[in-house]
C-alpha cells in the first residue's frame, strides 16, 4: 500500500499508539530524548491527523486519557471522539478470539467494525493504527478466515448492519513508511 | 512515500534530490537509522508538528508545570505506568452487553 491508496476518512489509534502519543510529550516536557517508539507513534500521529477527518480512542481509551496529567491528556482527548459500542460488539469480539486474539486485541478489532460515532451516527472506522507489529500481522495472516466469518455474522443480523465492514489494520512503522 | 536507496561499497547511501528539498535537509543535519522489526526505517531528528504545536501553545508558567508533572510521571515504575494504563479494560463476555446501544435507523 502507498500513500495515494491509504486515504481513510475516520481511523480509531489504538491504546498504545496515544500512551506513546502522551509519553512523547512527557519526554518533551522533560528536554529528554523519546523512544523509538514514541517517536514512531506521535509522527504517525501527526501525519494522520492531516490526512483522516476523524480520530477515534476506544471508551477505555479515553477513560484512562481523563485520569491522565490534563496538561498532557487533554489535547489528545480533544483532537479525538470516543466510540461507543454497538450492539453486537462483544459478539463479534468473542467471535475474534477464535482466530487466536487476545481479549483486549479483539475488542479492538471489534471497535473497528462496530464503533459507533454518537455525534456523526457513523459505524466503524477506514482503519486501525497500532504500535503491535504482532496483531497487525495476525489480522494480515487470517484476513481471509475471518472476513468470511464477519460476512456469516452480518447476514444473519438486522438490516441496518449490513453497511458494516472489517477495517484496515496497520502499525505506526507502516504509516511511517507512507510519509 | 517510498524510497529505494542503494548502499554504495562503502556503505554510503544517496538520498534523491527531492526528498532532500521536501524534508528540508541540510548538510551536516543528522538523521537517526533504527533497526525495527519491520526493518530500517530513517528518522530525521527534531519533533513531529503535533507535539510541537502542544508545546507552543503553553505559556513559560504551564511548560514549568508540565515539567513538574512529567518528572512525577518518570518517576513511576514501569509497572505502575502499565497498571495505569490497563485500567478498565473492557469486557468481551455477553453480561456485559447492556452497554452496547443499537445503530440509528436513519
Amino acid at each position: 500500500m502507498t500513500s495515494s491508496t491509504f486515504q481513510p476518512t475516520s481511523v480509531l489509534l489504538d491504546k498504545g499508539v496515544i500512551r506513546r502519543v502522551y509519553e512523547r510529550r512527557v519526554r518533551l516536557a522533560l528536554a529528554k530524548p523519546p523512544t523509538v517508539l514514541q517517536v514512531e507513534a506521535a509522527n504517525s500521529y501527526a501525519h494522520i491527523a492531516t490526512i483522516a477527518n476523524r480520530l477515534y480512542i476506544t471508551e477505555q481509551t479515553a477513560n484512562i486519557l481523563k485520569r491522565r496529567t490534563e496538561i498532557f491528556a487533554a489535547p489528545i482527548l480533544a483532537d479525538t471522539r470516543a466510540l461507543k459500542k454497538a450492539r453486537y460488539l462483544r459478539r463479534w469480539a468473542r467471535r475474534l478470539t477464535d482466530f487466536a486474539f487476545s481479549s483486549e486485541d479483539a475488542i479492538v478489532l471489534a471497535y473497528g467494525s462496530f464503533g459507533l460515532d454518537v455525534e456523526s451516527k457513523t459505524v466503524g472506522v477506514d482503519a486501525i493504527i497500532t504500535t503491535d507489529i504482532r496483531l497487525a500481522e495476525h489480522y494480515e495472516r487470517r484476513h481471509g478466515e475471518i472476513k468470511h466469518r464477519f460476512d456469516d455474522m452480518i447476514v444473519n443480523l438486522p438490516e441496518t448492519y449490513a453497511v458494516l465492514r472489517l477495517p484496515q489494520v496497520l502499525t505506526t512503522a507502516a504509516i511511517l513508511a507512507m510519509v | 512515500m517510498m524510497e529505494k536507496l542503494t548502499v554504495d561499497a562503502e556503505g554510503k547511501i544517496v538520498i534523491p534530490p527531492e526528498v532532500i528539498q521536501k524534508r528540508g535537509l541540510h548538510p551536516g543535519d543528522e538523521l537517526t537509522l533504527v533497526e525495527s522489526a519491520e526493518g530500517l526505517l530513517v528518522y530525521q531528528g527534531g519533533v513531529d508538528e503535533k507535539t510541537l504545536a502542544w508545546w507552543n501553545r503553553l505559556d513559560d508558567r504551564q511548560r514549568l508545570l508540565a515539567e513538574d508533572y512529567a518528572l512525577r510521571d518518570e518517576n513511576l515504575s514501569e509497572h505502575e505506568q502499565d497498571a495505569s494504563w490497563n485500567q478498565e479494560a473492557e469486557s468481551i463476555e455477553i453480561e456485559a452487553e447492556s452497554d452496547e446501544l443499537d445503530l440509528p435507523t436513519n
